[in-house]
């Protein structure tokens, strides 16, 4: 039993907690991180092995030790979700991502505003809890341009101060200036994407990913050895925390990482602030830091479970859920997906940082018409191996072989045999819209290693919004297959209602106290001290990957808490 | 971390040859056994390879449940001349290691799954998996995938189906250090060139198999380390 005293605890060092670290540090705060995992180098990543970090998700949580359980519905039985996709390690999820970087549109931050307008309320699905957020892109900006060049990402600008650059993203919302670094090289099947999309008329182009296509602040350039999603980068060329922010942090002179620290509840007082956390050690130790303020950044399932952990005579409800809005709208991303394969060619996907290699979105976001769809928003369409990553047990695992094709014996064997280096995948990853009865909460009935009630999802993304956007979406991606040349395409199964990749919701940001739990800073609306920063605090979710977002809102949140709350700790807004 | 892992794999590696010492079955994975000649051996048929290990267990298998392991992954990915399948790549073997190892937990499940295939295929057949004609052997995997097989109660066939088809994928492509994918019998199977450090440009736009040797990562350093 340990009792520390500092100036700000951060639970979780993954993409907010890294950048939370280095820039309040960097300004004369003493910080501690806790980090339930261990802290890796990227000595550790070599050799790359397919076994132990895709199939046995060394990098993610253990699914026995760390369980997280769903249900669809509050009627039936919760039981453990069988993959678990974010970090557990310093520099979180960050470590092993797809390094896929995207900026929200403008119409991601007002998604009520923008359906009502060109739509009709009536539009809006009933039971959705659609919402505008409390902040605009161009409040984001300033953070994600920082982002972008702080981390090192590759990309091509689309539309820089509203003048449209040819080669990058007509749709994406105008940014102040270039990537700080060139597109990665393009594969084989990025050069087949685009110029099926083209012969569409669709608007391809090169996946933004913090992935260095140049050496950047004394790292080298990718070399496109393909084992990217999934694993840890062995020279550093992904721009993960674990690289970039943790070191930076550490430059500082005053943070300390704690690693195998599992947070275990975040203690208050009678007069309503919190005063730090409690934390079991690797060896088992019950721990306590008392901090003037505490940062919540692990994923998003702790965030909720945390709070309702929490819970007091003054807050029984949980901290910070005055609102009754604490583990509600949760979301997370489908990936309808189409396979196909080549006859007349090679494709070597594995080749290449591994995850949506190139992209279109003209079908995301509003940015094409809705009107006689059953359906609002879109997704981001991408070209990729069978499972985001490309080595040969991911495919057979995820490539379903085409109708009439068993999954074993002679014919499957020459299926895989002659296709694997012959396939692609295309893929659509949808932006569900939340609903406030997909929900987590505490599972009655399991516990993870530490004896703390596992985080409970109840989820079903198979609402009439959803699926008839996943059958348009299916259409669109056969098209595009047999636009690039695909001797045949066939979709995958969809599974069932179970949450995809990239959660978020649980701690929704909002302008109003009585119906969110974080205002746009992620702090607290009853508690001042306590900020919420990561996709939790998302009101809706977009079609892109959720990082680069949580990363310039970290920003932001280090910029709130540097010039304004150290000089007046109280609400910000 | 490093040198946790270091010495994680060092365990691996000696306790595999270890436990080969004792059953005296050659139970080290491959690596530990290959020269300085495994590029020539990596492009040597399969077929020439196989025969030596068709019966490597004993990590944890008994006989009569390694003869039906065998024999069932051999049918899931089948092995022709000039075409590697389970048998050469030792998926038996992995499996056999897997269980003594990193899934342990799944002993019973195993224990369990193979006697209630012995079973049913007594009950249906009058003679263990291993002994029926291949196209015997084909209906029983049929009912196991479809859920018919009758006398499945934990794990259900559809389970037992689902597991050992996983396992026989992990066997012909994991790296070799595990104990299958014999001589990269599975990445020459699809053609994957292992872990490589680097691909070029030019290898990024080829229109070709690529056909560079695989590169022997782990059981290079493995070997470094021991």
């Amino acid at each position: 039993m340990a009792t520390e005293k500092t100036d700000v605890v951060i639970v979780g060092m993954g993409a907010v907690g890294g950048i939370l670290a280095a820039e309040l540090g960097k300004v004369g705060l003493k910080v501690i991180g806790l980090e339930r995992g261990p802290r890796l180098t990227t000595a550790d990543f070599t050799p790359h092995d397919e076994l132990r970090y895709f199939q046995r998700q060394d990098l993610r949580p253990s699914t026995r030790r760390q369980p997280v359980t769903w249900r669809p519905n509050a009627n039936a039985p919760a039981t453990p979700l069988p993959v678990l996709n974010y970090g557990n390690q310093a520099g979180g999820g960050t470590v092993h991502y797809g390094a896929v970087s995207w900026r929200f549109h403008e119409d991601d931050f007002r998604v009520r505003s923008q359906t009502m307008e060109r739509y009709g309320a009536r539009a809006i699905p009933d039971d959705s809890s659609v919402v505008d957020w409390p902040l605009t892109y161009a409040d984001v900006e300033p953070y994600y341009d920082r982002a972008e060049y702080e981390l090192g990402v590759s990309g091509k600008a689309g539309n820089i101060q509203g003048r449209q650059i040819e080669g990058g993203n007509p749709f994406e919302a105008p940014r102040r200036r270039e990537y700080p670094l060139p597109p990665l090289a393009a594969d084989q099947s990025g050069v087949l994407f685009d110029a099926g999309a083209r012969k569409l008329g669709y608007h391809p182009f090169s996946t933004p990913r913090a992935i260095l296509s140049r050496p950047y602040q004394g790292r080298p350039a990718c070399t496109y050895c393909g084992f990217c999603q999934a694993f840890g980068c062995h020279i550093g060329a992904k721009s993960s925390i674990l690289v970039t922010k943790l070191p930076e942090a550490d430059a500082t002179g005053n943070f300390k990482l704690v690693s195998g620290a599992m947070c275990s509840r975040v203690n208050s007082d009678a007069s309503g602030r919190v005063t730090g956390v409690a934390y079991y050690g690797p060896d088992g130790s019950d721990n306590t830091i008392e901090a003037e303020l505490v940062v919540l950044a692990p994923f998003i399932y702790d965030n909720t479970r945390l709070l309702l952990l929490s819970r007091t005579a003054k807050f029984p409800n949980g901290l910070a859920n005055s609102s009754g809005q604490v583990g509600r709208h949760v979301m997370a991303h489908i990936s309808p997906r189409v396979f196909a394969t080549f006859d007349d060619r090679f494709v070597n996907i594995y080749m290449g940082p591994s995850a949506q290699k190139h992209s279109l979105d003209d079908f995301n976001a509003d940015n094409f018409d809705h009107s006689g769809l059953p359906f609002i928003r879109g997704a981001q369409i991408s070209v990729t191996p069978a499972d985001l990553e490309a080595g040969p047990i991911g495919a057979a695992m995820s490539m379903t072989p085409p109708p009439g094709v068993p999954r074993w014996g002679a014919a499957y064997r020459d299926f895989l045999a002659k296709y694997f280096a012959r396939h692609a995948a295309l893929v659509a990853q949808t932006e569900n819209l939340p609903y406030a009865d997909q929900t987590i909460d505490l599972d009655p009935d399991v516990r993870d290693q530490w004896g703390l009630p596992a985080p409970r999802l109840t989820y079903d993304w198979r609402r009439p919004n959803e699926v008839a956007r996943i059958e348009f979406l299916h259409g669109t991606l056969l098209e595009l297959a047999r636009a690039m040349g695909a001797t045949s395409a066939w979709p995958a199964p969809l599974g069932p209602g179970a949450p995809g990749a990239h959660h978020e919701g649980g701690t929704r940001m909002g302008s109003d106290p009585a119906t969110s739990v974080v205002n746009r800073y992620g702090q607290s609306w009853d508690i001042p001290n306590l900020f919420i920063v990561g996709s939790s605090t998302f009101p809706t979710m977009s079609g892109f990957n959720p990082t680069l977002t949580i990363q310039a809102l970290a920003y932001m949140t280090a910029d709130a808490i540097v010039n304004r709350y150290r000089k007046n700790p109280g609400p910000l807004v | 971390m490093s040198t946790h892992d270091a010495t994680r794999r060092t365990f691996l590696v000696r306790a595999a040859a270890s436990a080969g010492a004792v059953a005296g079955a050659g139970l080290a994975p491959d690596a530990e056994a290959r020269t300085a000649g495994q590029q020539e051996a990596a492009h040597a048929p399969a077929a020439t390879q196989a025969r030596a290990t068709d019966s490597r267990h004993g990590a944890f298998f008994n006989h009569d449940q390694a003869a039906a392991v065998a024999a069932l992954t051999e049918r899931l990915m089948p092995g022709a001349p000039g075409t590697p399948g389970a048998r050469d790549a030792g998926v038996l073997n992995y499996i056999d290691l897997a269980l003594a190892g990193a899934y342990a937990d799944l002993q019973d499940f195993y224990r369990r799954g193979l006697a209630q295939l012995d079973a049913y295929c007594r009950t249906t057949y009058k003679e263990p998996f291993a002994r029926l004609d291949a196209p015997r052997q084909d209906r029983v995997i049929a009912a196991l995938e479809d859920g018919s097989a009758a006398g499945f109660a934990w794990p259900t066939a559809q389970e037992f189906f689902t597991t050992i088809r996983t396992h026989t994928i992990e066997g012909m492509f994991a790296d070799p250090i595990y104990g299958g994918n014999r001589d990269f019998a599975g990445w020459r199977l699809v053609g994957f060139p292992g872990a490589q450090a680097v691909f070029t440009s030019s290898d990024l736009q080829n229109r070709q198999a690529f056909t560079r040797a695989p590169i022997v990562g782990l059981q290079l350093q493995a070997r470094n380390r021991s």
